[in-house]
């Protein structure tokens, strides 16, 4: 079949922003794919946690190893966590659980998806306790969705891993090129004359009921 | 009979009207990452306001169900207090004989603090912002307190609405691709981008596992 829009060919060329935006809207889509599909289909498993299908906590590995260390030289808690996971081999983003009180004892978390390190060490005896937890597809790919490693109700913690940095800007990224896509898509739609009744009804009935959530509900519900 | 003209034309139509309808959910999900991934610790909410609310009915036994039967009478004493909104918890302290419940409404927190044997209530309030409110409605349902949540009518249409917003995504992704596909002349760069998208994608996720 030879569509109406296939037979209108692609116009290129500076300054020619209908064709511009209209290519930014596929290939941005094109592009954005795989990162909207997992991040749609694990908000939809974070709203549903009893879908039985899904649950991967119960079918965790737990594993505890205890290991030598050197004491990490003088420097931040941050630099300090970091050489004791270097010392152990293992990386992600390191996360505060407990009030640091006697000098000689040094407990954090490390996280990336799929595996939690929770490392307990006895600087004075020179030793690490590593209780290591692995969960399975569906738990790496809800963790993909909040993996931030940092909340607004937790001022103690700050992004420390590269990794976690670059899946961050990758968060922005798919959350800019959505905006792009949807602000592009009115221009196209506002350019077709004969769909513009109908748009504006489908258009106006989604802002006001967003409008409505976003506002807190001041309306009598 | 349908001809492949008119599915086109039929499929163009429902992801043109589709995505106009779901674009605003779009740009609050999307919007509401930078909220999120980037919290802004300057701006933490202060208190707004707060008040005490006497001669309060207490259910009798309220601090021995602070489960899901325990919303209800945790409920009836919020409306004595004009307090509206998602209850998160309810966090019992047994010395102090008193009931903490944060409530939210997007764009509000209130937290009630509740005297069993005094009957009554601290409310105070802090206001989040626009920022606030959209990070909330991001975040809800969510995967805690399964047991409670969604305990407010507006919130559980909203549950609805945000379903509903991945299920019109997957649809205008599917429909997007069919369009494309009849594109010949896009069809190359495309594919490349589809491929380049997919293998970032991929690239992106083996280094985070590791």
């Amino acid at each position: 079949m030879r569509s109406s829009a296939e037979a209108a060919p692609l116009r290129r060329g500076p300054g020619n922003f209908e064709s511009w935006n209209r290519c930014a809207h596929f290939y941005l889509g094109l592009y954005l794919l795989s990162f909207v599909w997992l991040f749609s289909f694990t908000g939809l498993l974070l709203n549903h946690p009893r879908w039985a299908f899904a649950d991967f906590w119960p079918g965790r590995k737990e594993s505890t190893i205890e290991q030598r260390i050197e004491r990490p030289p003088a420097g931040t808690d941050l630099e300090q966590a970091r050489n004791i996971l270097d010392q152990l081999g293992l990386q992600g983003e390191i996360e505060w659980t407990v009030e640091r009180g006697e000098a000689s004892r040094f407990d954090f978390r490390a996280s990336r998806p799929g595996r939690i390190f929770e490392v307990s060490t006895d600087l004075g005896r020179g030793q690490a306790r590593v209780r290591r937890i692995e969960v399975n597809g569906w738990g790496v790919m809800r963790m993909l969705h909040t993996f931030s490693g940092v909340r607004a109700d937790d001022t103690r913690n700050e992004r420390d891993w590269i990794l976690t940095s670059i899946w961050t800007l990758t968060m922005d990224a798919i959350a800019a090129g959505l905006a792009v896509i949807v602000l592009g898509s009115y221009y196209m739609w506002w350019r077709l004359p004969q769909k513009r009744v109908w748009g504006l009804a489908f258009l106006l009935a989604g802002w006001v009921l967003c409008a409505v959530f976003v506002s807190g509900f001041n309306v009598s519900l | 009979m349908l001809t492949r003209q008119r599915i086109y034309w039929i499929i163009r139509d429902m992801h043109l009207y589709a995505g106009l309808f779901v674009s605003p959910f779009v740009l609050v999900f999307a919007f509401s990452v930078f909220a999120l991934v980037h919290p802004s610790r300057q701006s933490r909410p202060t208190v707004s306001g707060s008040r005490t609310v006497r001669n309060l009915y207490v259910p009798a036994d309220i601090e021995k169900d602070i489960g899901s039967a325990g919303l209800v009478a945790v409920r009836r004493i919020l409306d004595q207090c004009m307090v509206r909104g998602e209850i998160g918890f309810i966090q019992h302290l047994p010395r102090e004989n008193r009931l903490i419940v944060p409530v939210s409404v997007p764009g509000r927190e209130t937290v009630v603090v509740i005297d069993l044997k005094g009957r009554t209530a601290d409310v105070s309030n802090r206001e989040t912002g626009v920022m606030g409110s959209l990070a909330l409605l991001h975040k809800s349902p969510g995967p805690h307190l399964v047991d409670i949540r969604m305990n407010w009518l507006p919130m559980r249409i909203w549950r609805w609405v945000a379903d509903s917003t991945v299920y019109l995504i997957l649809f205008l992704s599917a429909s997007g691709i069919y369009l494309w596909l009849l594109l010949r002349a896009a069809r190359r760069v495309g594919v490349v981008l589809l491929a380049a998208g997919a293998l970032s994608f991929v690239g992106i996720i083996y280094a985070l596992i590791g």
